[in-house]
């Protein structure tokens, strides 16, 4: 028997991919509380996975860690299939893993350029390259069909909608290959959430892996093609979208269904 | 039937006010300032008395241009009196004890940083507040001073060069004056258009968003301490070049000065916020009141007095006025 037969469990066709990111048996706890109790989660190319559960169950906490904001206590992360050992955002970053808060994030100081190149501001000599990057922020937020009139407006200064399309905007323009999204939706109007939607599918298809995580149902039925469902820190339940639907997972979340 | 209307944008002109608010105010205040010493003394406008002034104002303002670094992260620095005065006295000794000016100087710029850089740690990478800290330096380094001088001033002799740096003139500006506008002009574009200077505002916004698009949050905001620590030895070497000594009782008051040189120019106490235009102004108001006032023969210790209430009514006025923003009469709607 061959020992690579041994290593690769099948239990659904999709597992024939290599994902991009693995976790396994990750905990997490912050003074006496356990955020999480070992939660095991792939993450392959081109596929979007949404993270449901009720509040509080541990989906920022995780989604924290696949980012480098938090270090997991106990569990191991691989990243193409070899062991990662990230410890901050900057190392998640240099992979590529880019994440929306859902506190977004960004520096209400700072305009509305500012924080879209926070952290990788485009420099010539020197000096920030403030013309270049006025122009780039334009190209970034004109895919979010998002309306901010002047871009070198302080961000404390606009709209809930705005600023999390800020938010969005800037993960997803530096060719992440791992896009979490922390309810990025939750303070935007029809069309925008509709831009989001699409720019969740359009990702996808150039082979980014997207973790959509949201308390809106209908919206996972549009874009994602699994979904993980967590309860009270750990991961109680995974369903391809095509084998589930909106009542079933909506049993899941309060632990009504759970097998 | 409705009808859908696009919001018409404001005049530019109210968003440039309103946004430049601060320093407006503080410009219009230090004209009055300018006009009512000159009022009332006609000494007051003379080249002489001017040159003095600034050449009096230097050592404030470069360490006001650090201090608006350090209130930008919505931290304080208490200590930089306490520095200015040991690194003045310690220069003196130095020199004393036979060691040439220009090295010195350097042990000097070092010795700022390495003080500026443990006042950093402990705020930083401890989590111990910058107001402890830098209050407890204030206490230590003036200590050390005293303990090193023994109270008295030790003379500095045989040091041209050095005393250029005090006393000097280059076309008939002073040298400290030239070298605070060269500090000045390098505070406002590295806070303008450096990426430390980005990092500085952001690790006063918002520390945590900035560790989390991977800047060195940390880092940043133990180096504003060490800017400052440099900016001290800096001042401390003017003050002792133009005294031609050093003393552990040089910068009484200092601190007080700078803070209130920096808030009076709109940065504000919470962080995220930087005005090097403000800070100038802020310091030549600083000290156009410190010189006008002794022109007019009011007692010197009324100063502290004029310096701390300035304090007190500049940070009042930015939180009461400008935290609802200053808006130039009311936009109209279509
Ligand atoms: N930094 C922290 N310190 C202490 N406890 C924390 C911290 N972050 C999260 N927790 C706790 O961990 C648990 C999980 O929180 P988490 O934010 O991951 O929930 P969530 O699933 O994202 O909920 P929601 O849907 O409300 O956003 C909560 O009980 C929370 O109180
Ligand atoms: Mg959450």
């Amino acid at each position: 028997m061959s020992a690579a037969a041994l290593a690769q469990p099948h239990d659904s066709a999709a597992a024939d991919v290599v994902p991009i990111l693995s976790l396994h048996d990750i905990h997490k706890t912050f003074g006496s509380h356990q955020a999480l109790r070992g939660v095991d989660l792939d993450i392959r190319p081109g596929e979007c996975l949404g993270l449901i559960g009720d509040n509080a169950a541990g989906k920022s906490t995780l989604s924290k860690v696949i980012a480098g904001t938090y270090v997991p206590d106990e569990g191991a992360i691989k990243v193409d299939g070899r062991p990662a050992h990230y410890t901050n955002p900057l190392e998640a970053r240099e992979l590529n893993i880019e994440m929306v808060y859902q506190d977004l994030a960004l520096c209400n100081h700072i305009d509305v350029v500012g924080n879209l190149f926070l952290g990788r501001e485009l420099k010539r000599g020197p000096f920030l390259d403030q013309k270049r990057m006025l122009a780039e922020a334009d190209r970034m937020l004109a895919a979010l069909e998002i309306r901010i009139p002047r871009l070198t407006a302080k961000v404390e200064n606009l709209s809930g909608g705005q600023r999390q399309a800020i938010a969005i905007a800037r993960a997803a323009s530096f060719q992440p290959r791992v896009l979490i999204m922390d309810e990025p939706t939750s303070a935007l109007a029809v069309a925008e959430v509709e831009a989001v939607l699409e720019l969740i599918n359009r990702v996808k298809a150039k082979g980014v892996a997207v973790v959509l995580i949201t308390h809106r149902m209908q919206d996972l039925f549009r874009v994602c093609d699994r979904i993980a469902v967590m309860y009270e820190g750990t991961k109680v339940a995974e369903r391809m979208i095509e084998d589930t639907n909106l009542q079933e997972l909506v049993d899941l979340v309060v632990g009504k269904g759970g097998h | 039937m409705a009808t859908y209307t696009e919001r018409q944008s404001g005049s530019w002109l109210a968003d440039l006010v309103s946004e430049h608010a601060q320093v407006l105010s503080i410009a219009l205040f230090f004209l009055l300032c300018l006009a009512f010493f000159s009022a009332m003394n006609p000494n007051f406008l003379t080249s002489g008395n001017l040159l003095n002034v600034v050449r009096q104002a230097a050592p404030i303002l470069i360490v006001a241009v650090a201090m608006t670094l350090v209130i930008a992260t919505s931290g304080i620095d208490l200590s930089v009196g306490s520095m200015v005065a040991l690194i003045n006295a310690t220069v003196a000794i130095v020199i004393a004890a036979g060691v040439s000016w220009p090295i010195a100087i350097m042990l000097m710029l070092l010795m700022g940083a390495l003080i500026g850089g443990v006042q950093g740690w402990f705020i930083s990478y401890q989590g111990i507040p910058a107001f402890i800290v830098t209050l407890a330096g204030l206490s230590i380094l003036r200590g050390a001073a005293l303990f090193m001088t023994e109270g008295y001033s030790i003379p500095i002799r045989d040091a041209g060069g050095f005393f250029w740096l005090g006393r000097g003139e280059i076309v008939g500006l002073p040298v400290p004056a030239l070298l605070a506008v060269l500090v000045a002009v390098l505070g406002f574009v590295v806070m303008r258009r450096t990426t430390y200077g980005r990092q500085v505002i952001s690790v006063g916004s918002n520390m945590e968003a900035a560790r989390r698009v991977g800047m060195p949050a940390r880092r940043v905001l133990a180096s504003v301490y060490v800017v400052a620590g440099i900016a001290c030895a800096v001042a401390a070497i003017l003050l002792a070049a133009r005294l031609g000594s050093g003393s552990s009782n040089a910068a009484q008051g200092f601190e007080l000065q700078v803070i209130a040189a920096v808030v009076l120019g709109g940065t504000a106490l919470q962080g995220g916020k930087a005005s090097m235009l403000g800070t100038v102004l802020g310091t030549m108001t600083i000290a156009v009141i410190g010189n006008g006032l002794i022109l007019m023969h009011i007692s010197p210790f009324f100063t502290q007095i004029v310096t701390g209430t300035i304090i007190l009514v500049a940070i009042w006025m930015n939180t009461r006025l400008f935290d609802r923003r200053w808006r130039l009469g009311k936009r109209k709607t279509a």
